[in-house]
């Protein structure tokens, strides 16, 4: 895998992720498994939450597609309501060198702005979607605030949890709002460095 | 009749031009080296792929990479191309395969010599390292190399597209081979492997050789895809569906046949069609005939049409005090088993002919042996052609005649046709085939006691008299089997609405042999020697066919023998009957060999 590449991607990305509402971080010191944040885009069901992405790069990255889903749950007609899994081309036959993890995530994050109902990849999501538009906007809306506003929700407690264990206070606050809150995975990073 | 004519001028020039009597038409006998069908080697992919190359190369004008992009594209059918080319135009048909074509190739690279940034690895890099493809799009050499790896392995090596986003451009391949051997050979190898069979498994007109362990040949046909074919190697088999030859079978049938051979479900069949669970014990009870109440040995009595319980009074219509309703109607079991019986009747039949040909194919040794001792017996006419041809002429018409009974078994059953005729024209037209089929029958019955007569043992004039025989014989069964072949092309199949039965042709000097394509080492020789001379060379090689040819070691090597078995040669490597060619010259050079090869010899 191109390491260098990889690491000039992650400095690019996060250059302006305030202004693109995308960002990359490593889990610790492995390049091969990477978390991506976007934001919910404006005007959708999924403005306000933030979504974690679970990126996994294999060693013919940039060549072969990284491998990415969902670790926040979304309702949205190509992103499986059960795993996360992301039904989008890029990250399959289209895939090109030429593109990268922030070019990928942004076409997620325009996924979640446009879904194409047609080529889905949960069909119950999909079918809803179609017939009943009024419901779907509603349960992508609830599921945003449900799991992907849960920052603040209890973040306290956890934040006491880690600093328990033996963290500076800075670290696992730093870490929870990498993992977008996710107890467990803070912990993975702040034990692999 | 012209064979007695002959017969009886007792001429050995004559005998040896016209054989079995079968072949007399000179014309036919000289077709044979006019094969549509080829025998594509490791060796002669190249060739075979390079002929249809120039031709794309030529008419278009584009470099040989691109002409193999347009091919791969519409898999390797020319006219289809060319289709496509004069409908939608010379652009259209570029970008819809992935061809482009920038015309200053190498300006990218060339106006700068400052380093340039490649998009992929984020580095800066010396402009000679660089690449830039006929799109225009311009990487590093390391990159470039890194992604035909990763397509390679990936199993895309016939449309390895440019690495830029949505550039739909496929990668020129010399490119691809000289970046990639610079870092694995191997691996640049196996592209060149998967370009060259692309000619292969991406065209309708080139099949595998099916043979198990695999020859490595492949057959191309330029004619009619319905036909049968015969590989170097030995390997018989119907070019449409790659299985056994099966004529005058159609594909379908013989899928359906072999399946229903391999099936057990017909025995099962019989199993619940002759026998039914008894209703107070349970075992299987049999009926073997009389009327539909039967005892199991425990001695309970039961209805053998609904399988309840009764008492033993009956007649022959109706059980006392039972009253299913269905004792006298026809019924489910009762079909099962005229099924079965009728799959028995054809399947006996189509086994018993191909057991026969087991046998008389091993006659052929013994009948050469009579032959060495008639030879050394100094007779006037020295000529045992006959002998031999008439042996091939069962294998052929044996083989026909066993492949015809599951085509009459579909022909004229309930399952492919049911509903396209009415029962009187099946009846009719059943009638007519079975009596050509026994017809057939008869006179190879006759044929093959004929070649079992002791001739050894008998004198000039009872051998003369048996040749007589075995000729007529042979004459008619071949008429026969082609008159079968053309009751069924015309009178059976045709009428068909679905037109998904077609069978291969006739052909009456047996299965084609595909010509070995010429390479290049051959093409200094002249081209009509090299056509022979493959033909001649493929004569001893091993073969696990019917229709082997004498070349046993124990042969004898008369001078009379010797003339037979090239004029046996000849005889099997022929074209169908309903040649799809006729005339020799342009066309076939055409065909068979790449442009430049035909160029560079004058011709
Ligand atoms: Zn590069
Ligand atoms: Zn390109
Ligand atoms: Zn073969
Ligand atoms: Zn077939
Ligand atoms: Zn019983
Ligand atoms: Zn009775
Ligand atoms: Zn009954």
């Amino acid at each position: 895998m191109d390491l260098s590449r990889v690491q000039k991607e992650l400095k690019d990305c996060n250059k302006d992720r305030e202004i693109s509402g995308i960002g990359i971080e490593a889990n610790g010191g492995d390049l091969t498994h990477l978390s991506g944040t976007i934001t919910g885009p404006v005007g959708t069901p999924y403005e306000g939450g933030t979504f974690l992405i679970d990126v996994r790069l294999t060693g013919g990255y940039p060549f072969e597609p990284p491998k990415m889903q969902f670790r926040t749950k979304v309702w949205h007609p190509n992103i499986s309501s059960q795993n996360g899994a992301i039904c989008l081309d890029i990250l399959k036959d289209q895939w090109s060198p030429a593109l990268t993890l922030k070019t990928a995530l942004l076409s997620i994050q325009a996924l979640l702005s446009a879904p194409e109902p047609d080529d889905p990849q949960d069909a119950v999501v999909a079918h809803q979607y179609l017939r009943d538009h009024a419901t779907f906007v509603a349960t992508a809306r609830y599921w945003t605030e449900a799991f992907a506003k849960r920052v603040t929700v209890g973040i306290e407690e956890k934040v006491q949890k880690l600093v328990e264990m033996g963290f500076p206070e800075n670290s696992v606050r730093k870490a929870l709002e990498i993992v977008n809150g996710d107890e467990n995975m803070a912990l993975e990073k702040l034990c692999s460095g | 009749m012209e064979e007695f004519d002959y017969l009886s001028s007792g001429e050995e020039e004559e005998d040896c031009e016209s054989l079995d009597g079968i072949e007399s038409d000179d014309q036919r006998w000289t077709s044979t080296s006019l094969s549509s069908t080829q025998v594509i080697t490791e060796e002669s992919l190249l060739a075979a792929q390079v002929e249809d190359l120039h031709r794309v190369m030529d008419l278009l004008t584009v470099r040989e990479q691109h002409a193999r992009t347009l091919l791969i594209y519409h898999r390797w059918d020319i006219d289809r191309l060319i289709a496509a080319f004069v409908e939608k135009g010379r652009e259209w048909l570029f970008s819809e395969a992935g061809v482009t074509m920038v015309e200053s190739r190498n300006s990218a690279s060339s106006w700068s010599s400052s380093p340039i940034m490649c998009e992929i690895c984020i580095e800066e890099v010396p402009p000679n390292s660089v690449t830039t493809m006929d799109c225009g799009h311009c990487f590093c050499n390391d990159c470039w190399t890194e992604h035909f790896i990763v397509k390679i392995n990936d199993g895309q090596s016939k449309r390895v597209r440019c690495m830029a986003h949505k550039c739909n451009a496929i990668c020129d391949e010399d490119i691809v081979r000289k970046l990639v051997s610079e870092k694995n050979p191997s691996i640049a190898d196996r592209f060149k492997r998967f370009l060259l069979e692309s000619y292969i498994e991406d065209n309708k007109k080139v099949k595998w050789c099916p043979s198990v362990p695999h020859c490595g040949n492949a057959i191309r046909v330029d004619g009619d895809a319905y036909c049968e074919v015969e590989c170097t190697c030995g390997k018989q088999f119907c070019f449409s569906c790659s299985l056994e030859a099966h004529s005058p079978c159609s594909c379908p049938m013989w899928d359906l046949w072999v399946k229903k051979c391999q099936d057990e479900s017909e025995s099962v069949n019989w199993m619940t069609a002759n026998t039914k669970p008894c209703p107070k014990c349970n075992k299987p009870v049999e009926k073997n005939g009389g009327c539909n109440l039967v005892s199991c040995i425990c001695g309970q009595p039961f209805c053998w049409l609904c399988g309840g319980a009764t008492g033993r009074d009956h007649t022959w219509s109706s059980i006392a005090g039972h009253s299913c309703g269905r004792y006298n109607a026809a019924d489910k079991a009762k079909r099962a088993e005229t099924d079965l019986y009728r799959y028995m009747h054809y399947y006996n039949r189509f086994k018993g002919h191909m057991d026969s040909l087991t046998l008389e194919t091993k006659l052929k040794a013994s009948i050469q042996e009579k032959v060495s001792i008639v030879e050394s017996k100094n007779f006037g006419n020295k000529d045992y052609s006959w002998v031999i041809n008439g042996l091939y002429r069962l294998f052929r018409s044996r083989r026909v005649l066993s492949y015809s009974y599951p085509f009459a078994f579909y022909m004229f059953g309930e399952d492919l046709f049911g509903d396209d005729m009415t029962e009187k024209i099946r009846e009719m037209k059943k009638n007519l085939f079975e009596d050509q089929q026994q017809q057939l029958e008869s006179h190879v019955e006759k044929l093959s006691s004929l070649l079992e007569e002791k001739f050894d043992e008998f004198t000039e004039e009872k051998i003369r008299d048996l040749r007589m025989h075995v000729i007529n014989f042979s004459v008619s069964v071949d008429g026969l089997c082609l008159k079968m072949y053309e009751c069924i092309e015309n009178d059976l199949l045709g009428p068909l609405q679905h037109a998904i039965h077609n069978i291969a042709p006739y052909n009456s000097k047996g299965i084609e042999k595909a010509s070995e394509l010429p390479i290049f080492q051959d093409t200094s020789a002249n081209l009509k020697s090299t056509k022979i001379t493959g033909a001649n060379n493929a004569l001893p090689r091993a073969s696990t066919t019917n229709e082997k040819r004498a070349t046993d070691s124990s042969q004898p090597s008369s001078s009379g023998l010797l003339r037979e078995s090239s004029s046996m040669d000849e005889n099997i490597c022929s074209t169908r009957k309903r040649s799809r060619k006729d005339g020799r010259g342009d066309t076939l050079i055409d065909l068979n060999l790449p442009t430049w090869v035909v160029d560079k010899n004058g011709f």
